[in-house]
């Protein structure tokens, strides 16, 4: 195994957050082990592509705008849209701006769990009928 | 665990530690870039959604396959449903060598049962051993 990071999620608390969605019961001992992996993979590849936007502006930090831009890009981000809705869009120098409500990508999206119940069962018979 | 730990968090405020997180950043983001505060939220943000975005998927492969724990295999799947095919072979190496671990740990945990002695025998041999030293303990006591 190619273990290149000293720290890991702790696969206790991950499993945590996953049984606060009221549909998941039962969790085999892989799975948040599993999960942990994936989400090493995806904040890495997460950073990765921030951080080409803020090299693209000649910046030393990486900032909210600069994760904004990359959600906005990448479709395999898709998701997290709503995360950054709130961040104030960089200054583009075309002109583009506003906040774009595509929340009915092609690819499932899951509204926050607080609205868990009408919202996961809209997706759920959305799901259905494709 | 300690009381201190849980009071004032409720259920739903549940994300991933500050601390644990910060470090992994260091370890992710090149050396000449700062990761600003703020992102470092978003990033944990992101984060637990994409746990949520996983979960439920895998959950969703379970139930259609009528089965009730939600196991490695449909987590997998959830991966390539949901456009992370790039992240199917790293993890399920992880997988691979989570079975060979877990297979090790139930070998560990039946090593009794291999010295291949039947537990009848077992029972008379520990018998014989108490017999033996309540013998010695009454000679002692004369």
């Amino acid at each position: 195994m190619k273990k290149k990071y000293k720290t890991k999620f702790p696969v206790a608390r991950i499993k945590k957050i996953m049984q606060l969605d009221e549909d998941v019961g039962k969790v085999a001992q892989a799975t948040p082990v599993l999960i942990s992996k994936a989400l090493e993979l995806f904040m890495q590849s997460l950073i990765d592509q921030a951080c080409q936007e803020t090299r693209q502006r000649n910046a030393k930090r990486l900032s909210a705008a600069h994760l904004k831009k990359t959600i906005e890009t990448v479709e395999q981000f898709d998701f997290l849209k709503d995360v950054v809705a709130n961040i104030p869009d960089p200054i583009e120098p075309s002109g583009g701006g506003g906040v774009e409500e595509e929340s009915e990508s092609s690819k499932p999206t899951r509204s926050t769990r607080r609205s868990k119940t009408s919202a996961s069962k809209a997706i759920k018979d959305q799901e259905m009928e494709l | 665990m300690s009381d201190n730990e849980r009071s004032g968090a409720a259920d739903d405020d549940l994300s991933l530690p500050k601390a644990t997180v910060q470090k992994l950043i260091n370890e992710m983001m090149p050396n000449e870039i700062a990761c600003a505060k703020d992102t470092r939220d978003l990033l944990i943000d992101s984060c637990v959604e994409f746990i949520h975005l996983i979960a439920s998927e895998a959950n969703d492969i379970c139930e259609r396959e009528n089965k009730k724990t939600i196991a490695g295999e449909h987590v997998v799947a959830a991966l390539q449903a949901l456009g992370f095919d790039d992240y199917v072979e790293e993890v399920d190496e992880v997988y691979k060598e989570h079975k060979k671990q877990q297979k090790e740990r139930d070998r560990k945990s039946t090593r009794l049962e291999n010295t291949g002695i039947a537990e009848e025998e077992l029972l008379r041999q520990q018998e014989l051993l108490f017999a033996q030293s309540r013998q010695k303990f009454e000679a002692q006591q004369q």
